[in-house]
């Protein structure tokens, strides 16, 4: 269970906007264990989903991997360039479930003719096999009338009947990790339970490591073993579930944890962090974080903290965790309400 | 679909109306002198005596009820100066087939470069950058200039005819080319831009993400998209060839469509003018009307369109 399938090391990748960059992830070193779920929560602009894009790359042509590694079967997968060399990677080894189905498939053909492709260029499927194969998939994943469903046009199925469809053509790669980007945030409250659910289905039936981004602790605390809590394109803290929803030591995922709606608690406004994520140019010192956080010390604007650890599986990076700092209680956290 | 088909079938026959009745309304308002070549030499008896003789003395609507009536025999009137008393369908259809033969070939042309061009802008490097040059420097510079210039050094490099002359072969290549390359440049252009649009999109990511090679992802994916826009202006420019290439037949002497409307309002020749408005406006309609079923049967999504969407969509749950 422990071994690791995916091993991302102190990613640094840059985006070049007009004449100035910007490190969009600083030195994300994450592993992921085969057979987990992971999940990576932030707010916008954190780069999570540039790290999914960096993994599979599809970097946009204004980013590149400045430099870390990204260890995946002996290979370092950062230090492929040509779009020929990740052929072997997409699809077989990672597929992707992206956040808005309505825009994640193409209009003009239909749901059965883009899962058949992907059929056969997996499982060389061809002709009434790959229909059969696909009819079989959508069931799986849950279409009521599959056969019916391959001949329909993405507009002509519902947002969260895309989605399966979107499901099924990852499922078709057979891969053994699955990057699923905000897969419910477009959908109807009622539809993200079920695509949760399936999508914790289809993980144990075919052996696949996950990994969430999401910024709903809800589909955390439901779907996740573990966490990394992203911030300005770093990992601030990293644990188990239970370690970051009732152990956080990070400022930020107090804030994060903060700001969820709690049972039982009536006539308060919700808890929001002010300001904004900063844009990573060179100029930014020490903790990116400091400006925005109530806790920062003088340290913080100096020096980056590194990562301290708590325990084997839970580490944070912020310099309150240093002997030396002052002590700040952790801000007394109710217990998170569960989805579904 | 049949309820689509039916819908723009209907909406083109009421513009057609409307423009053959407007062209007929705005040919009475021409002052009567311009149905007479000899009008200073004729008296005043001669003049009516020569409108009632052509119906031009009657109630309106009467004469709005025979025009219709030729119109539906398809009989376009007779020309009246710019050659006296032959049929104007005779006329049209001596210079027509030249214009329509050479128009066709320049449109596949145009298209046959034109797309691979497009294609090759968009994907950019060693191949897509003079590409792109090309296509702007047609753009940018204008025809006239490129026209006279491949006459002038067509002919005198590679030994082509000047002239046209309709059964020797070779004399066709230099119009062709140069009646092409507009569209070319035109259809390169935005064929680019309509790709670069949908390389962008999601669909386009997940189809990278599940490990399509790049000209699958360009052919399946990209390609299939982008050429919808496109394709909805074929059949006017299909049309439209009938129309002649007034520049290019003039500079190598075909004897085509080309020209002739400027001739005839030049000249004055009323009937000839009224025909060809016509006719042309005609091509027009018909033209928009093939594009849209062109289109819709590229495009699911037009299909919809309309009053049977709203049954189609309520149907479903939660449609965005």
């Amino acid at each position: 269970m422990d071994r690791t399938i995916l091993d991302i090391q102190a990613l640094k990748v840059g985006f070049s906007l007009g004449r100035e960059r910007i490190w969009v992830l600083r030195g994300v070193s994450l592993p992921l264990l085969e057979g987990e779920s992971l999940a990576v929560v932030g707010e916008s602009g954190s780069g999570k989903s540039v790290l999914v894009k960096a993994c599979m790359g599809l970097l946009e042509g204004n980013g590149w991997i400045e430099s870390g590694k990204i260890w995946y079967n002996r290979k370092n997968l950062a230090l492929l360039r040509r779009e020929r060399e990740w052929l072997p990677y997409r699809g077989a080894v990672m597929a992707m479930v992206m956040q808005d189905p309505m825009t994640s498939l193409n209009p003009v053909r239909t749901a059965g003719a883009q899962l058949m492709e992907t059929l056969r260029l997996h499982q060389g499927l061809k002709g009434s096999a790959a229909r059969d194969a696909a009819a079989a998939l959508l069931a799986d994943v849950g279409m009521a009338d599959p056969a019916a469903c391959l001949k329909r046009y993405p507009h002509e199925l519902s947002g969260g009947m895309r989605q399966r469809v979107v499901i099924a053509i990852a499922l078709a790669c057979r891969p053994r990790i699955l990057f699923c980007d905000e897969p419910t945030t477009a959908l109807d409250v009622t539809v993200q339970a079920q695509i949760l659910e399936l999508l914790e289905r289809m993980k144990a039936k075919y052996r696949l490591s996950l990994v969430y981004i999401t910024h709903d602790l809800g589909v955390v605390a439901r779907c996740a073993q573990r966490v990394a809590v992203m911030y300005a394109g770093q990992i601030v803290e990293m644990g188990l579930v239970r370690e970051i929803f009732y152990d956080a030591r990070h400022p930020y995922t107090w804030a994060l944890l903060a700001s969820l709606p709690q049972r039982g608690v009536r006539g308060q406004p919700l808890y929001s962090l002010a300001g904004a994520p900063p844009v990573m140019t060179d100029k930014v010192r020490g903790d990116p974080f400091a400006p925005r956080n109530p806790y920062a010390l003088a340290i913080d604007y100096e020096r980056e903290p590194p990562a301290f650890s708590i325990s084997p599986t839970h580490w944070a990076r912020t310099w309150l965790m240093d002997p030396r700092a002052p002590k700040v209680p952790s801000p007394a956290l109710r217990q998170v309400r569960r989805l579904g | 679909m049949i309820r689509y088909v039916i819908k723009r079938l209907f909406q083109a026959a009421a513009t057609l109306w409307a423009i053959v009745t407007l062209v007929f309304f705005l040919m009475r308002f021409l002052p009567i002198e311009g149905y007479f070549p000899e009008y200073d030499r004729m008296d005043e008896t001669q003049i009516q005596a020569a409108l009632t003789s052509m119906g031009l003395n009657d109630p309106i609507w009467m004469q709005l009820g025979r025009f219709y009536g030729a119109l539906v025999r398809g009989d376009l009137g007779e020309s009246l100066i710019y050659r006296p008393h032959v049929p104007v369908a005779q006329i049209i259809a001596e210079k027509a087939p030249v214009s329509i033969a050479m128009g066709l070939s320049a449109m596949a042309l145009s298209l046959a470069a034109g797309i691979p061009l497009g294609i090759a802008m968009a994907r950019g490097g060693w191949v897509g950058r003079p590409a792109g040059w090309f296509v702007i420097f047609l753009t940018a510079v204008p025809s006239a200039v490129y026209h006279l210039f491949l006459q002038l050094y067509g002919t005198a490099a590679l030994g082509l005819p000047m002239l046209f002359s309709a059964d020797h072969p070779a004399s066709w290549i230099l119009p062709v080319i140069s009646m092409s390359l507009g569209g070319m440049a035109f259809y390169a252009l935005w064929l680019k831009r309509y790709m670069a649009d949908e390389a962008g999109r999601d669909y386009v990511r997940l189809a990278r993400a599940k490990g399509l090679p790049p000209g699958a992802v360009t052919r399946r994916h990209v390609l299939r998209c982008a050429v919808i826009p496109l394709a909805q202006y074929l059949p006017t420019a299909v049309l439209t060839t009938l129309a002649g290439s007034v520049y290019v037949e003039s500079l190598y002497s075909v004897p085509g469509m080309g020209g002739l409307l400027v001739e005839v309002i030049r000249r004055q020749d009323p009937v000839m003018v009224q025909a060809l408005v016509l006719i042309y406006s005609a091509l027009g309609v018909v033209g928009l009307l093939l594009g849209d079923l062109f289109m819709a049967a590229l495009d699911p999504r037009v299909r919809l369109a309309g009053p049977a969407r709203q049954e189609k969509g309520g149907s479903h749950d939660s449609e965005g």
